[in-house]
């Protein structure tokens, strides 16, 4: 059996990536993409813990965590079309109208 | 039942009228006078019901009935309610009686005001529930309160004519400056009275009468501080009865109209100073300097303004300097008194001091004779349209009834035998003469003061009257239409029999009801006085009375060769109204400038100094705090920039410093 360690270490590989995709890219869609990948990190740690202990709420967890997260990208998405309509951009460097 | 019980409600009925009057007075005939009216009587009535009770000896005096008020500490309380003694009953009876006079005679004199009315008698409501309530006060701070509020209707009245005077805008001026004159310069005293409680406050832990005029306690507390207080509480009767050097409002107020001078002089207001000399008496003697500064003040204000009204043109101006004076005599005589009673205090049971009946006996007299001599004045005034008595005389044919009654108010005040100020003013004189006699020899300074007031009173007095009603016509005199009507007359008539008989009180009870003693270790009002027949054999065997007779009879007298035979012309004294004395009394000795002088080098420097210090200091501290705050968050709102990506690093860097710290503490602490 591949020890837990393996997959945490994984999951935060990935989450990291995932924070440093959000902070640096500039094209929207990437970093909702980078959100996507840190979620599913997080799922990976709950999936492994849930084997691991034999519990499967783990499991239920995770099912409820991707359907949140497949509307969660279907709003993002539809924001980001709505920006690209109006102003012509999906950089989210130049988007600061929520601002002071 | 007994009407005692419902003493609370004789201020109250005035107050009633008062908000009546204040909300629907247009509607009522009169703008609302004749419920002033009612509500003066009715107080009257109660008062007179509660006197026979008090006086008759049903109901145990002082009658003390409070309520809980303020509770400042564990040990400090502050009440309301009324202190009932033979003092605040006399007080009680010719405050409501006179007013009701006053506001009788109102109806015939405010005819022509219009909506004003309603003004008018709802203030003189409120000036009526104010003393009614300032005497009966269980406390200094109850007392306090109603003072202020005498104050302030004094204030509402005497600036009455400020909008539209029936002289012109001159006169509303004038009118709006002496108000504000009034309100200022009593307001000086004020200060001094509320200072004076602090220091009682602050020694008795209580401002309740019943407290602080029990001698058991009084010997508990440091004698100095007493003093003081009561030096203090001075100030404020300085301030209020219009003594010297507070003098100068008095005879500016005369800008209100003429019933409100009654109102002022006669039934409340200046009364209220020499009733607070008389209600704190047991405090007051207690030091012997005090009450011999009560009486100096008491003696020269007598016969300061006297002088004044030596020369005066003016019918009013005559009358309020002659108020000033009375009023010098009553604290005079009350100072005098309780000096002989200071001396006496330790040495065991002092005897009904002759001081205290006198001064409360005058103030009563006086009450009586000044209300009439006002509304005498106010009747001619009305009939002849000025109050310049160049322009009078010969009004006696016109005017019969004001005329005798003014006469006999004349022979009251100036103290011709069996006239109510007879018995009163040599009473006075009497208790000046006491300490004097038992060797304190200023006290011969302050009798030969008020021997000489007796003579100019005597003499300015008749100099009105002849001024006024004999001789020939002057020029406003010949379109006088007559006498004034019935409502005006009547309670000239009335006070004119109490002008004359009054002074019979002393002898019918007077002497055992307001008199001051210290009996087995208690103050006690009312206790027992001098018999009747002891008052008048005393009266008629004394030289110090006939000599008072004949100075009376003096003033007369050069009043009269000087204004009715005319065969001294007065202008021979004084070079015809150049010489420097007769210009400096009729300059009020410069006071009114010394007043404007103070206010503009001392007052307007300290207020603008305070000004600059509210502004500077006081707004700088506030205004420094709110900009602080709004400039540093103008500044911190700058960090919500807009830009996720900011936001997203400073969670994640958050993320990560609290991971830190918590390793970090986990490690010093040694659980990791």
């Amino acid at each position: 059996m591949i020890p837990i360690s393996f997959f945490l270490v994984l999951s935060a590989v990935l989450f990291v990536i995932g924070a440093y995709g959000i902070m640096t890219k500039k094209n929207g869609l990437v970093v909702l993409m980078c959100i996507e990948m840190m979620l599913n990190a997080a799922n990976i740690n709950l999936v492994a813990f849930s084997a691991f202990l034999n519990d499967v709420s783990g499991q239920v967890f995770v099912l409820v965590a991707i359907a949140v997260a497949a509307a969660e990208v279907a709003v993002g998405i539809a924001i980001l079309l709505n920006l690209y309509k109006t102003s012509n951009t999906t950089d989210v460097s130049e988007i600061n109208i929520l601002r002071w | 039942m007994t009407f005692i019980e419902y003493a609370w409600l004789v201020p109250m009925i005035p107050l009633a009228a008062f908000l009546i009057i204040g909300f629907f007075g247009n509607r009522t005939p009169e703008g609302g006078g004749y419920i002033a009216i009612v509500g003066a009587v009715a107080s009257f009535v109660l008062s007179l019901l509660i006197a026979i009770e008090v006086f008759g000896g049903s109901v145990a005096t002082p009658y003390v009935m409070e309520t809980p008020w303020l509770k400042i500490s564990e040990d400090i309380t502050l009440n309301f309610g009324i202190y009932i003694d033979n003092l605040a009953v006399l007080m009680m009876l010719f405050a409501s009686f006179i007013s009701s006079l006053i506001f009788i005679y109102s109806v015939g004199y405010m005819s022509h005001e219009g909506e004003k009315k309603r003004r008018y008698y709802a203030e003189v409501s409120l000036f009526l529930t104010a003393m009614l309530g300032l005497v009966m006060a269980s406390n200094f701070l109850e007392m306090f309160i109603f003072w202020e509020i005498v104050g302030l209707c004094s204030y509402l009245l005497i600036g009455f004519w400020s909008f539209k005077h029936p002289e012109g805008d001159d006169a509303s001026d004038a009118a709006a400056s002496a108000a504000k004159k009034a309100f200022l310069v009593t307001r000086m005293g004020d200060v001094c009275l509320m200072a004076g409680l602090f220091v009682f406050l602050y020694a008795f832990q209580s401002l309740d009468y019943a407290v602080l005029f029990d001698y058991t306690v009084i010997q508990t507390v440091d004698p100095d501080m007493i003093a003081l207080g009561s030096i203090l509480l001075f100030g404020g009767v300085i301030g209020k009865s219009a003594q010297f050097p507070l003098h100068d409002w008095l005879p500016d107020a005369m800008a209100g109209p003429t019933t409100v001078s009654a109102l002022i002089h006669a039934a409340t207001m200046v009364k209220a100073g020499v009733y607070l000399v008389a209600r704190a008496y047991p405090l007051f003697v207690q030091s012997m300097d005090v009450m011999l500064v009560v009486a100096l003040i008491g003696g020269f204000t007598a016969l300061f303004a006297a002088t004044m009204a030596l020369n005066n043109m003016n019918l009013k101006r005559v009358l309020a300097y002659s108020t000033l004076s009375q009023l010098g005599y009553m604290v005079m005589a009350l100072g005098a008194g309780g000096y002989v009673m200071a001396h006496a205090l330790h040495s065991g049971d002092v005897e009904a001091v002759g001081g205290y009946t006198a001064g409360t006996f005058h103030m009563m007299n006086h009450a009586f004779f000044k209300a009439l001599l006002f509304l005498g004045a106010g009747s001619v005034i009305h009939a002849v349209g000025t109050e310049d008595m160049r322009k009078m005389g010969g009004l006696g044919k016109h005017m019969k009834v004001t005329s005798v009654t003014m006469l006999i108010a004349s022979l009251s005040i100036a103290g011709i035998p069996l006239f109510s100020g007879f018995w009163s003013k040599d009473l006075v004189l009497e208790a000046a003469l006491e300490p004097a006699l038992e060797g304190a020899g200023i006290f011969w300074l302050l009798y030969i003061m008020g021997i000489l007031t007796a003579l100019m009173t005597a003499f300015y007095m008749f100099r009105l009257w002849f001024m006024t009603f004999r001789g020939e016509e002057g020029e406003a005199s010949k379109h006088c239409h007559g006498e004034s009507p019935r409502c005006m007359t009547v309670p000239l008539m009335v006070l004119a029999v109490f002008a004359l008989f009054s002074g019979f009180f002393i002898l019918a009870g007077f002497n055992d009801l307001l008199t001051f003693s210290f009996v087995g270790g208690a103050f006690v009002v009312g206790g027992h006085g001098h018999s009747a027949m002891y008052v008048l054999e005393h009266l008629a065997l004394s030289p110090y009375t006939y000599l008072s007779i004949v100075v009376a009879v003096t003033g007369i007298y050069l009043a009269y060769r000087m204004y009715r035979v005319k065969d001294v012309d007065p202008g021979r004294f004084n070079a015809n109204g150049e010489s420097a004395p007769y210009k400096l009394l009729q300059k009020r000795y410069y006071f009114p400038q010394i007043y404007n002088a103070i206010a503009m080098k001392v007052t307007y420097p300290v207020a603008l100094a305070v000004n600059y210090f509210d502004r500077e200091a006081v707004d700088g501290v506030v205004n420094g705090i709110a900009g602080s705050i709004t400039g540093g968050s103008q500044e911190l709102r700058k960090v919500q920039n807009g830009l996720v990506q900011t936001y997203a690093a400073v969670v994640v860097g958050g993320v990560a410093l609290i991971v830190v710290l918590l390793y970090l503490a986990g490690f010093l602490t040694g659980g990791l």
